[in-house]
Parts: C-alpha cells; structure tokens; sequence
C-alpha cells in the first residue's frame, strides 16, 4: 500500500539522521480502513479512510522525545520536519535518571502472514447483502444493527541504530450484528473476526439468532445478589482476560505494586491450574505480528503456565528503570487461552446443575481496585438462565462484581475448542488485535451484586 | 493545496459534483492543523515528551437517505476523496429502511476562536518543562510511593463548508492537566488521590488557566495530605446512606448517567452495536421525572471557558443554551440535524424544534455524531459544601473516580472513587479507602436532596469521551455542583 515515494523518504530521512549522529527511531503506519454500520434496518455510515501516520523518537542522552505527523509524507520535506521537531524537543527535555533503552529493528523482516487483498479491497455492497440476508432469514419484525469494519494495515519500522527494516502487511474484519426487540428491548448479538474474505458470513448469525429467539420469548429473570455458577461465552472471557493482563501483567505494574499480581513471584500459583495463556504471535486465530512497535521480534510468551504466574510484559522504560530485560509487547498481544476437556456444548457441561448464568459478553467493564484485581461489569447480548444445561430465561442487566483472582482461580469447565474474539478498537490507528479464547469457561462462585429490572 | 482561494476552490467542486449526481447534502471539513503535546512526569522522569499533527479532509454526503463518509491525509487526493464519500453513500442507500435528512438550515457564515490569552502551543517547551517540575516536587513525601504530573495541549484550525452555502473557521483550545500521587496502604494495597485541572467557566482558556493556582497546582500539597490520610484509613462498609458528590465526581456521574442516555442517537437505536442504548424513549420527553424537583440540567455549549464549547458544531449549527431536564422533568435531548429530523418524523409531532448544535467529530477522519457539549446541572439553593455537610446525617463526601462501569441502556451503575470522608451527625468524622457506590440512574436521581450552590459549581473538563464506530474521543465539559443523595448502596460485600 505504501507507495515507493513514501517508504524511500523515511528511509533517506532514518540514513540523514544516522550520519548526523541523531538516535532516531521511525515507525510509517497506513491504513485503508472500511466500516459500514446498520442501525435501525438500514445502513447508518458507510465509511473510508486512508490515512498515513509517522511517529519519529528521538533519544539525546537521557532525553527523549516523539513527534507523530498524520498528513502528506510522500517527499523527504515532511519526515524531515518531524524528525527536527522531535531533535528540538529532545534537546529541551531534563534527562531521565536512567539510562533508556533504544529501539532497535533486530533484523529485516518483510511479512505478510494474514493479508488478503480481495478483502481489503472488499466491495461495501456485499456487507450490505450481508445484513439483507440475515435480517430476511431472521424476521424483518426485529430492530437489526451492527458495524462490519474491515481493512489494511502497514507498518514499516526503521530507526538509526541498525540497518534493519521491519514491514508488514494485513488484513482484518470485525463483523457484528444486534437483533432488539422493538418493544420487549431484549438485544442478541453475534460477532466474527477474521482477516479473510469469506471468513465472516451471514450463516452464523442466522443459526444463533433462530436459536436464541425462542428462549427470549420467556419473561426476563431479575437475578438476585450472590454467587452464581457462571458460563461464559467467548466475549467475555476475551475481555475478561484482555484486562486481567493490562491490570496484572505489565512490568510496570508489578514493580510500582499497581497491579493485582504485585507480590506474587514467578512460578507461584496465581490461578486455577486449568489456565494457561500465552502471547502466540503464531496463533492463527490472532492478528499476527512478527515484529512489536520497537522492532524486537515477537516469539511465544508464557504469562500464566497452568495456573502459575510464567511472565510478565516490560516496555522499554519500565525495563531500563527496573533493570529487566525488556519483552516485544509495543502494539498489539496475541493472547491465547489453551481449551480445556470439557464437552463440546456449554449445555453439556452444566446439565447436572440446577442453575448457571450463561453471561456471553459483559459490557463496560471497569476495574475498581487493581491492586485487588477487582473488576465489575454487567451482562448485555443474549445471556440466560440455563436450567440444568437447558435455555429457561434470559437475564435482566446483570452485574458481576468479582476479582480476577477468583474468577479464572474457579475455573470448573473449558471448552476443547477455541475461537477468535476480535479485540481491535479504531479511537487512534488501525491496530488489529484478537485472542484466541475457549469457546466457554464454567466458574463457580461468581458475585453478582446488581440486576436491573430491564434488558 | 498551498493557498486558501485553492482550497475553497477544490472544495467548491467537490461539493458541486456530488451535488450534480444528485446527492441531498454534502458537508467538508479540511484540518490544516490539529496539533497537540503530550508531557507526563513519572516520579520526576520524563516518560512522555510528544507531539502530534494531523492535517487533512473528510468529505461527507447524504444521498438516497444515506451517508457515506471519505477521508484522506493527502489533500491532493480531494477529487477521489469526494468521489468515494459520494461511493459509499450510494451502496449504503441499497438498505435503507428509513431515509435519513438533514432538514434546512439557513448557511452560516462564521468564524470562532476559543478564548485564550497565551496560546498554550507557542509556550517554549522548557518553560512547560519548569512548572512541571516544581508542581512534582510539592508532591514529595516519604509515604509517596509514586507521583505523576501531566499536560495535554490542542490547537485545532479548521474550516467547514457545506452544500447549503456554510463557511465556518474555528480555532479550538484545550488544556488538560493532572497531578496525582500514590502510597501503599496498611493492607499494603496501593491507592491513589489525584487532581485535574478544571474551569471557573469564566476567563480564558489558554497557558494562564494552566498557571491558575486556584484550578489546579494550588491543590498539590492537600492532596499529598490527603492521600496520607487515605493509607491509613479504614475501609468503606458495605451499606446504604446518603453520598455527597463533589464535582470531581459528581461530572462523570452526569456524564455517564444523563449526558450519554440523552443523546439522540442512542435514543433512536444508533449505537447499540457499541456503545449501547438509552432507557430513555422518544415518549419520555416532558413526561419522565427523570430526578428529584431540584435536578435542573443544560446543554450549554456557550461556556466560556469550556472544552464542551466550540462556536459551531461539525454541520455547521451554532452553540446552544437549553434545557435537558427541567426540576426533575426531562424535556430535551442531545442531537444533530438529522436525528432531530427522524425523531420528529417517528413521533409524529414536532418533538424537538431544532439540533441541539451537538454534531461533533473529533478528527477529519470521522464523520461526526451526537456528542455532549457542556452538560451541567445548575446550581442550587441549599447552600455551601459546609451546609450541605451539616445537614447529612449519615453519608460519605466522595471525590474523583477510579472506575466507571454502567449498564448498556445507561439504567444501572457502579463507581468507585479516590477517597471518601465519613459523615455522622453533620460532621466528617474521618477518611475512608477504597469507596465504591452503586444504583439504579432513575431511583438515583429521585433521590437527589440537596443541591449545592454556585460556590460549589465548577466546570469540570473531560478530554477523553468515547463513543462510535469507527471508535472516536471527544473533549467536552460539565459545570456542576455538589449534590447529595440518599439511600445509595456504598462499599462492596466482604
């Protein structure tokens, strides 16, 4: 995507900085974004974008600085004005009391393991065909909305302290789609990820919605406060587990004791010894990225090896302050959640059981008290009462208020299979990002400790 | 495009051939800078020395009932950038089940600046420097375990056009700012007590706002007291009783709990994909008691001193000053042009007379969408802090937010702050740790009992509002007072 004039400009700018004697480290990110939302039956913004970013480092000493320009960089002129903003910048700074580490682009890597150009090239008519076929199959009598984003991402990294250029190339799509009742308010949701044209399709979201609609026909279940055998679907132990890593696995939360694992030494048992996670790079169900934003080469990672504390993740600042080696974690993770053994279907798992909250994905969540790991959200899309591992009642809006310790430490059941749960947000740059979680994971003891009396 | 008259004219012809080929409306947005600096002090090193600018064009067209949206950071590519916002709106208007429209508005020629006296990007960067360090050495002390002091600063230059004939220049200034410091407590547990820099509401809003004692460095060392306080306090109990906001907390309350469910958009169903819906229904307006009689509530983009004002929104409609809640009733609603316009139609009654000028985008490369502005509860007649406090029998004074996590139709809540001051008998008897409350938004506000008056209203600033697809961060601001509520479930089980 980028073109010849744009990629030899930052390249003769990183070799004038390097023969001027200047530490720089220069990160060129584009993207061909595409994002078509439905709300309310019809399709409410049909959107592109195409966009080049380039962030220039600086490092003078101790000091350092960044400069980021969003615009023209196809002609040396403006990589030059940023990369002299960032010296000036630099050159004012007070020097850190440690000595930072540099960025380094460890060698030449030219990848593009997830890139399909039929995708990134997709045709905004056949998302629109899409819904059309999901909302006839499903019933027009309901309330359908969704975004389908889909697009490319380009990364080149060089930087003066090696002749290395990292690039990548790929694709990536987020498909969802909402099903509300106009008047009962209830909403079922359904989501797909992928990097594939093809990949993501109107047939899944067809199944799952005739499935669930029968069961939404039941009145809404208030669930009183207390502890609940509780199923979850592949959103929320995605989300569950994307904040339990940024509250309890950075380097710089366990050395400054912000976090929920402060204290605890590695190789100490932390969690259930059913979890294991790890940052997979190979994992085809991520978006793969060989290379972090720093240039290191990204390999697989332990974080939590069954149920013992195996990692934890260092930015460059927090390794150079703290004396640790620093780990390839700038930009997106490709976390991996390992199956387990338990039945195929979440209503195999739970069949001897009276009652379990199935809780698919949870909504807003937030952290209350990291050093605690205490954690809160509610329920949204499609939960229900199962009922000795059948469907009953749907939830009300639930909310789980809960620590992460006891949460992934009463893991009963998991999946033998896993899925890919996109984890992207689009509020700056295009980063690609999704794990690879069970398809369930059963917990026993979950504290709710509110319910609406609505949807 | 390196002159002005260049600019106007590619515009001009963009706007003219989507127009020709038959599209309803069309609306431009050219950045020729959005800049900002970001600083941050970790324990006196400086972890974050960054600046940023984005220059470019969005193009958006309504045709067929349908919006489609183009971007590009080359402005060279104008022509193809018209020509495919006129694209996607083309293939979205295969599906289209209720056509949208803008309505007519008369064009608005104009120009808005925010009010500054020293533009906050022109301080030399060493100077900024300077005040960071001195405001990080009032935070140190043997119980803090860690201090942060940070800067964010944006100057953003734009011009809109639109098929109407609206042309309107806007230079836009913010200037965020926080101190904060952390300790571990007796459970060893780290906590935290920080600060942000907020407005009068009045005066300008440049570098000298930053410098303003009273808005912000001026709390450095209470809040280091505070924070000792805080490492040896016991822990809020698991009860109900009354809470006291003051507006470092009481803003986000509104924010999350008026503010979003009363944006159009979510009402009518448009973000419920994402970001949710609202328990609020297009039959709830004039009839909903939404709060107690002494709950009264704005829209005020016309603030002075505000991150929630900005002249004119993203189509082009001037700030506006009304009312969302009216003594405890709910009357109006957050809103844009067309999403007043589908309102109105699905009613079947002129519902609202007019947008409530809350179109907002936060870079050229998103289209814009029913935002917050200024969204304040106005001050009230039960007195000072103090007299609020002297009349509360049983409660806990909260300030400051830790978390925030509300239900998807903004009907339920849960809150966790800083710190919290136990109150018995009308006095504070002393702090507590790790306060948390939750509730039911209307059974909240019904309960509100006291209003604080306008000593206690300070406008609050928020630079990081998210909403949307394709995901965007808003600035907006909250003028609020201190308000008290009864029967709130604080702390969490044991």
């Amino acid at each position: 995507m980028v073109d010849t004039r744009t990629r030899d400009s930052v390249l003769q700018v990183r070799d004038e900085a390097a023969r001027r004697g200047i530490r720089a480290f220069f990160t060129l990110h584009r993207e061909k974004s595409h994002l078509l939302r439905l709300g309310n039956n019809s399709v409410s913004l049909n959107t592109s974008e195409d966009l080049t970013r380039l962030d220039v480092e600086v490092l003078d000493g101790r000091r350092q600085s960044t400069c980021t320009r969003l615009g023209d960089l196809s002609t040396p002129d403006p990589v030059r004005l940023a990369l002299e903003r960032a010296v000036a910048q630099a050159a004012v700074a007070m020097p850190r009391e440690y000595e930072p580490i540099e960025p380094v682009v460890e060698r030449d890597i030219a990848e593009q393991p997830q890139y399909d150009a039929e995708l990134e090239a997709l045709d905004p008519a056949t998302k629109v065909k899409t819904y059309e076929r999901i909302m006839a199959a499903v019933g027009r009598g309901y309330n359908y909305s969704g975004s389908w984003s889909s697009g490319a991402t380009e990364l080149l990294l060089a930087g003066t302290a090696s002749p290395a250029v990292a690039w990548h190339l790929g694709t990536d799509q987020h498909l969802t789609c909402v099903l509300k009742h106009p008047e009962e308010r209830w909403e079922l949701a359904v989501e797909q990820t992928g990097w594939r044209a093809g990949q993501v399709g109107a047939a899944q979201a067809i199944e799952r919605f005739r499935g669930l609609v029968p069961v939404y026909a039941q009145p809404g279940w208030q669930v009183p406060p207390g502890e609940y055998a509780v199923a979850f679907g592949p959103q929320a132990i995605a989300e569950l587990l994307a904040l339990a890593v940024w509250t309890g696995f950075t380097g710089r939360g366990y050395e400054e004791k912000l976090g929920w694992t402060a204290g605890r030494r590695l190789g100490e048992r932390i969690l259930s010894e059913r979890l294991t996670l790890v940052d997979d790079p190979a994992q085809e169900q991520t978006f793969r990225f060989g290379f972090d934003g720093t240039g290191m080469v990204r390999r697989r990672f332990p974080l939590v090896e069954a149920g013992k504390l195996a990692g934890l993740a260092y930015d460059l600042a927090t390794a150079a302050r703290y004396g640790r080696s620093p780990t390839p974690h700038a930009g997106s993770w490709s976390l991996a959640m390992a199956p387990g053994d338990g039945p195929p279907e979440v209503a195999a798992a739970v069949r001897d059981r009276e009652r379990v909250l199935c809780i698919p994905a949870l909504h807003y969540m937030n952290v209350p008290q990291r050093a605690k790991g205490i954690f809160t959200g509610s329920s949204r899309f499609s939960a229900v009462l199962l009922e000795y591992g059948a469907p009953a009642r749907p939830l009300f809006s639930t909310r789980i208020t809960d620590t992460f310790a006891k949460v992934f430490g009463n893991i009963e059941t998991l999946a033998p299979t896993t899925v890919s749960v996109n984890l992207s947000n689009t509020y700056g740059r295009r980063q690609p990002e999704a794990a690879s979680v069970p398809a369930y994971m059963v917990c026993s003891g979950v504290c709710v400790t509110d319910c609406a009396d609505s949807f | 495009m390196s002159t002005d008259a260049e600019l106007d004219g590619a515009v001009a012809r963009g706007i003219d051939s989507v127009m020709d080929a038959g599209a309803q409306y069309c609306d431009v947005r050219y950045y020729g800078e959005d800049a900002s600096e970001a600083l941050l002090l970790h324990d006196g090193n400086l972890e974050e020395n960054a600046a940023e600018l984005e220059s470019g064009l969005g193009v958006r067209v309504l045709h067929g009932g349908a919006w489609g949206f183009a971007a590009t950071s080359r402005t060279e590519d104008a022509p193809r950038t018209f020509e495919l916002a006129l694209a996607n709106a083309r293939s979205a208007a295969a599906l289209v089940a209720v056509p949208l429209d803008m309505g007519r508005q008369a064009p608005v020629i104009g120009s808005y600046r925010s009010p500054v006296a020293q533009d906050p990007l022109d301080v030399p960067l060493g100077e900024k420097l300077d005040f960071l360090r001195q405001i990080d050495a009032r935070l140190q002390a043997p119980f803090v375990q860690h201090r942060t002091v940070s800067l964010q600063l944006q100057r953003m230059t734009s011009r809109f056009w639109n098929s109407e004939g609206s042309r309107i220049d806007r230079q836009l200034t913010n200037c965020f700012a926080e101190l904060a410091v952390m300790g571990l407590d007796r459970d060893q547990l780290m906590q935290r007590r920080s600060k942000d820099l907020h407005t009068s509401g009045r005066g300008t809003r440049g570098w000298e706002m930053v410098l303003d004692p009273a808005l912000w460095s001026g709390r450095a060392e209470p809040v280091v007291e505070e924070l000792g306080q805080l490492l040896q306090a016991p822990v809020v109990e698991h009860r109900r009783r009354s809470v006291i906001l003051l507006p470092g907390q009481a803003f986000l309350q509104v924010h999350e709990t008026i503010g979003h469910p009363l944006e159009l958009d979510r009402i009518l169903g448009y973000e419920l994909s994402y970001a949710g819906g609202s328990f609020v229904t297009l039959e709830s307006f004039g009839r909903l008691r939404y709060g107690s009689q002494k709950l009264t509530v704005s829209a005020f983009g016309g603030i002075a001193n505000s991150p929630g004002s900005f002249g004119y929104d993203d189509e082009g409609t001037p700030e506006r000053d009304y009312l969302l809640i009216d003594r405890g009733l709910l009357v109006n609603c957050l809103s844009s042009r067309a999403m007043v316009h589908e309102a109105n139609q699905r009613a079947g009654r002129p519902l609202f007379s007019a947008s409530g000028g809350a179109s907002r985008a936060t870079a050229f490369y998103r289209a814009p969408i029913d935002r917050m502005t200024n969204v304040n509860v106005l001050p009230g007649t039960d007195g000072a802090l103090a007299d609020i406090v002297g009349a509360t029998a049983d409660g806990l004074l909260l300030d400051n937010p830790t978390s925030w996590s509300i239900g998807s139709n903004r009907e339920h809540f849960h809150f966790g702050c800083e710190i919290a001051w136990e109150i018995r008998d009308g006095r504070v008897v002393g702090v507590r740790r790790n306060p948390t409350y939750q509730g039911h938004t209307l059974e909240f506000y019904r309960s509100l009992s006291a209003v604080g008056n306008a000593t206690t209203w300070t406008v609050q600033q928020v630079p990081n509002c998210g909403k949307g697809e394709p995901n965007q961060i808003m600035e907006v601001g909250h003028g609020v007072p201190v308000l008290r509520f009864d029967g709130v479930l604080t702390g969490e089980r044991s």
